[in-house]
């Protein structure tokens, strides 16, 4: 456990860097002196005309993020539902893998935004979105729990089969509990791929909302202020979701060492 | 002793890992409520016996029978203290030695009378809420074997089950160990390295040979009384001659 002290000293340092960070884009914007880097005033000045008027077309930022979450969400969940059970089952059953994998590892390496114009052809509205951020997030699942199941210590497995376990408890009392830790830092990769996939699907669904699609429409425009701050707010966003999703795993995962190699 | 009932029967066993030939055609039998060491040098092949005993490893000639069938652990009550730490990391102490009662169906009180007697007796009481991360390696060990003893089975294998441990505790636990097998006669496989834990324990000691392992002799010790004392001639006759058989391994 951290002291509270070392708690309040990386809250400390954090906000430094995110200063310094500051200071150095402010004496860049100053020395440019150009629209296409917006001083932090500008920037700040985009935020709040985004929150109280709204984009060009009147739609408020929060619509936007409201949006994309769900979006993200109906992706992400459906490369859950489909990628630890599939990633399960051909850990289980490696010939299952092994006789698939020339049709499921070659697909892996096609990027997201190579699926746009097949999306566009096969799929219509929300399906479109929820289709490419699927995409982005369902191999690392997938994968992280198809190798994790690969990696159950053996010797955990010979523990209950002594004692005459059968196979279904050995699937849900054994393999189940080593492979979550693994599946769950899958669904964080995951989750982050899913948010990168965000301006990707929202140039082919069609509708005006979304963040992604805000950050399109003010490059048409070429006004960075804008732009910028929906890229500050994909950023902060994933931040959060993460920072959640460590708290879920560190109370989840108790009995996990910490490793540290310092 | 050869009218003694057997229980296991050791025929023809090889075990070779491609061309590493680690057991070589053994034979032998242990008797029902016996309690047996193995002991050899370092690498011999006690480890993989102990697992194609138990068929957790295939074997790659012959055959280990119990009461002339395969073994078949739904069937028999088998107990394994596996050399190497082999606690469960996501459950505590105590969910870790309930496992095998879990397994066999037991009663949820009988579990729990159970489990806090065999936690008394190898002194985890205090960490039976602790999860193994936050235990000792001794500890972790006496986990091994508070979860094998706990399902008093017929048959019991340790592997090399007291390594970590200080000797006061290794006494403690040495003697419940004799005391459980008087009690209830299991069959009983020890693998060591520790002569003197060798003779002080079993009936008959197995004495193994490099690999490619054969056994070079069989040293019976079950004529002395428990509990044993390490200074009685007979006893230090015993050790000596075992020593001498491990000095030309
Ligand atoms: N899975 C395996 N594949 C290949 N070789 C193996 C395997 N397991 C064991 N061996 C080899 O078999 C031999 C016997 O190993 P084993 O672990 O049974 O020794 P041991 O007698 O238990 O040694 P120790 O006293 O050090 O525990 C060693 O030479 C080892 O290299
Ligand atoms: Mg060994």
């Amino acid at each position: 456990m951290e002291g509270r002290k070392e708690q309040l000293k990386s809250v400390f340092y954090n906000l430094l860097s995110i200063a310094v960070a500051a200071v150095f884009w402010s004496l860049f914007s100053a020395w440019q002196q150009s629209p296409f880097f917006p001083s932090i005033a500008q920037i700040w000045k985009a935020f709040i005309g985004l929150i109280t008027v709204g984009d060009i077309e009147g739609i408020g930022l929060f619509s936007h993020i409201w949006a994309s979450l769900i979006r993200i969400f109906a992706g992400f969940a459906a490369a859950c539902v489909l990628g630890i059970p599939l990633g399960l089952a051909m850990g289980l059953w490696p010939k299952l893998y092994k006789r698939t994998r020339a049709i499921i590892e070659p697909i892996r390496f096609i990027p997201p935004i190579a699926w746009i114009p097949m999306a566009i052809v096969m799929l219509v509205g929300f399906s479109r979105y929820a289709f490419l951020i699927w995409l982005g997030a369902f191999f690392p699942i997938f994968i992280t729990t198809l190798l994790s199941v690969t990696r159950v210590n053996p010797l955990h497995v010979n523990v209950v089969k002594v004692f005459g376990a059968k196979r279904s408890y050995i699937i849900r009392k054994i393999v189940i509990p080593s492979v979550l830790p693994d599946i769950a830092t899958g669904m964080r990769v995951g989750l982050g791929i899913a948010w990168m996939c965000i301006v990707a699907a929202e140039m082919i669904g069609g509708e005006m909302v979304g963040i992604g699609r805000l950050i399109l429409k003010y490059a048409e425009l070429i006004r960075m202020g804008e732009i910028i701050v929906g890229m500050l707010i994909i950023g902060v966003i994933g931040f959060i979701m993460n920072e959640i999703f460590i708290i879920i795993e560190a109370r989840i995962f108790r009995w996990r060492s910490e490793v540290s190699i310092d | 002793m050869n009218q003694r009932k057997s229980k296991i029967q050791v025929r023809d066993l090889s075990k070779h890992f491609g061309s590493l030939v680690v057991l070589d055609q053994m034979n032998f039998d242990i008797y029902d409520g016996e309690f047996l060491c193995i002991v050899g040098p370092t690498g011999c092949g006690k480890t993989t016996f102990c697992n194609v005993v138990t068929s957790l490893l295939p074997c790659t000639k012959g055959a280990v029978t119990l009461e002339s069938e395969p073994i078949d652990f739904k069937k028999h009550n088998v107990s394994f203290v596996f050399q190497e730490p082999s606690c469960l990391p996501w459950r505590t102490v105590w969910d870790n030695v309930k496992i095998g009662l879990e397994i066999k169906g037991y009663p949820k009180k009988e579990i729990r009378e159970r489990v806090s007697e065999v936690l008394d007796l190898t002194g985890l009481t205090r960490f039976k809420d602790f999860f193994p991360n936050a235990i000792s390696a001794g500890m972790k060990q006496r986990v091994g074997i508070a979860r094998a003893f706990v399902t008093e089975p017929d048959m019991l294998l340790m592997d090399e089950p007291f390594g970590q441990l200080d000797t006061s505790t290794r006494f403690h636990i040495e003697n419940s160990l004799v005391q459980l097998w008087q009690k209830k006669k299991q069959t009983v496989i020890f693998v060591t390295h520790n002569l003197e834990e060798a003779v002080y324990l079993s009936e008959r000691i197995l004495v193994c040979t490099q690999k490619p392992t054969k056994i070079k002799k069989e040293v019976y010790v079950g004529h002395l009384d428990h509990p044993r004392n390490i200074a009685d001639p007979e006893f230090v006759k015993i050790r000596r001659e075992v020593t001498d058989l491990v000095r030309w391994w």
